[in-house]
């Protein structure tokens, strides 16, 4: 019998990663949606652009996309798992499933989607209890980085100093970035956590040119300051040049061996 | 008789008159610096004034090289891209500000100085660029002080003090002749040299600490009993990193220098030497 779960809680309460455990244990298909969320007073939603999904069909190769159109009118599996996640960053008024949002129901209808339970973090006793903020004012900032690769120790130099607080009080950061030997990571960071994140994708790219793959960071905070982040991602990122020059050490590297001539 | 060593000013002047001030009223009046008098701070020319009306015994650092030669080091200077391009703003602005008076100071400097058996240098007496980490292998550690033929190595460059003592240091030796050399055995027996106590002493940094504070840092050295302390200095940061804002340089560079961090990060091969 299948069942759908919609999951809402506040920034980097951990909604993504309670999802990968439940889809890692599921034994039947499974399917996945991401919804944008709502801003509150004050308090905006960071576009996700995608990072979940990309990040979830990495770990989970088989996982559906339920924003997908075709899949919203394809007959559904008995056993699948539907998960929803909604960033939200109040906990509801009612509870159940007379708490979900009334602005997230249009599009849950328009894909075909009926939550069977609705369950939200720091309410909800099934879900892990995090030490979740209590947020009362929330910029957010994003930046499409497709086709962008990093100077793998810059990157680990600009995510400490994001983290850190120096392009203001960033509470919540995640990205998907490549590196120029076609690895990439899940770079995750909440304020309140110990430690950050750097999970490696599965799927590898050929280091040859740009990869394909979404890539895409993620910011929310206070007191932004996106035109510093810019002067730091353009010192961190490689340009057409540098990158072909490490990209043919690589190639040079993995290429077989030639055999020498029989004599 | 105590002196003070130390290295690293980083055209910090804010810092640097502060732990003048600490060793004087030590009552210490002799005083060796082990170079990187500018780079990243926004008083370069002010440093080195205050250096030379001091005449203090200086030795020259990588940056005080760079700003002279220009930068045409290997690839080990920077650890990243972003550090790269970083340093070569401030190296741009830094060549810009200082006086040709001063850059024919910070030329006339020696790579070395030496006191009877103890050897000031700033990164090892390889090189101004070389690293010597506090938890380099011993071995390299303890041939870089004895090749030099000192007893005691002063050091800097790594913005973080420490003293480290290399003992029961032995080089085993076995020489190999073919029979038939002059002189020649099939094998010769093991020569053990054993090695006395060497240190090595790292003044850390008075202009850009990097142990984890912000305190500028330097050291106090008895030649007479050998006992060393590691002086930290509060001084006025927040003038430092309102100059640097004011002079329009990245506020990258302020934040580093309130918080304590490294600016330029650790070199991955701590141990290169670069053949510029």
């Amino acid at each position: 019998m299948s069942q759908t779960l919609l999951i809402s809680g506040p920034p980097g309460c951990g909604k993504t990663t309670w999802i990968l455990n439940q889809i890692q244990s599921h034994l039947g298909p499974c399917g996945f949606l991401r919804l944008a969320g709502y801003p509150d007073e004050g308090l905006l939603q960071a576009r996700d652009g995608g990072i979940d999904l990309a990040w979830l069909q990495d770990q989970c190769p088989g996982l559906l996309d339920l924003a997908d159109p075709d899949q919203a009118l394809a007959p559904r599996a008995d056993n699948l798992l539907a998960l929803i996640e909604l960033p939200q960053f109040q906990p509801p008024t009612d509870s159940g499933l007379a708490g979900v949002d009334r602005r997230a129901i249009p599009q849950l209808e328009a894909l075909h989607l009926s939550p069977d339970e609705h369950i939200h973090f720091g309410r909800d006793a099934v879900l892990p209890r995090q030490d979740t903020l209590d947020f009362s004012s929330l910029q957010a900032w994003e930046r499409n980085l497709a086709g962008a690769v990093w100077d793998p120790a810059s990157l680990s130099s600009f995510w400490f100093e994001l983290v850190n607080g120096a392009y203001g009080d960033v509470y919540r950061a995640k990205a998907l970035m490549s590196l120029p030997d076609g690895r990439a990571f899940f770079c995750n960071w909440m304020v309140s956590r110990e430690g950050f994140q750097f999970l490696p994708l599965q799927t590898l790219a050929s280091p040859d040119g740009r990869p394909p793959r979404l890539s895409r960071l993620v910011v929310q905070g206070k007191d932004l300051d996106p035109a510093a982040i810019e002067v730091t991602l353009a010192d961190c990122l490689l340009n057409d040049a540098v990158l072909e020059i490490q990209q043919a050490r690589l190639r040079q590297q993995e290429a077989p061996s030639h055999p020498s001539p029989a004599a | 008789m105590a002196h003070a060593v130390i290295s690293c000013l980083h055209a910090n002047l804010a810092a640097l008159e502060a732990v003048l001030a600490d060793i004087d009223q030590q009552g210490i009046a002799t005083i060796t610096c082990l170079g990187d008098l500018v780079g990243y701070g926004l008083q370069p020319n002010e440093v080195v004034d205050l250096v030379r009306q001091r005449a203090i015994p200086t030795c020259q650092g990588c940056w005080d090289e760079d700003i002279i030669e220009g930068l045409n080091a290997c690839d080990c200077s920077y650890p990243s891209q972003l550090a790269e391009r970083r340093g070569h703003l401030a190296h741009q602005w830094t060549a810009e500000q200082l006086s040709e008076e001063n850059k024919a100071f910070l030329a006339s400097l020696p790579l070395s100085l030496r006191r009877d058996r103890l050897l000031f240098v700033h990164g090892s007496p390889n090189s101004q660029h070389e690293y010597l980490l506090p938890d380099m292998d011993a071995f390299a550690a303890l041939e870089r002080v004895e090749s030099a033929g000192a007893e005691t190595l002063f050091c800097g460059h790594t913005h973080r003090p420490y003293v480290r003592e290399l003992r029961d240091g032995s080089i085993r030796v076995r020489v190999r002749q073919m029979p038939g050399e002059p002189g020649g055995v099939a094998e010769a027996e093991d020569t053990e040299l054993r090695l006395p106590l060497r240190r090595i002493i790292n003044a850390g940094s008075v202009g850009e600490p990097r142990h984890g504070n912000t305190q500028a840092t330097y050291v106090i050295h008895d030649e007479d009993t050998g006992a060393v302390a590691i002086r930290e200095v509060p001084y006025e940061v927040e003038r430092t990193c309102s100059a640097i804002v004011d002079a329009g340089l990245p506020t990258i560079f302020a934040w580093r220098l309130r918080h304590g961090f490294e600016y330029a990060e650790r070199a991955d091969d701590a141990s290169h030497v670069c053949e510029r």
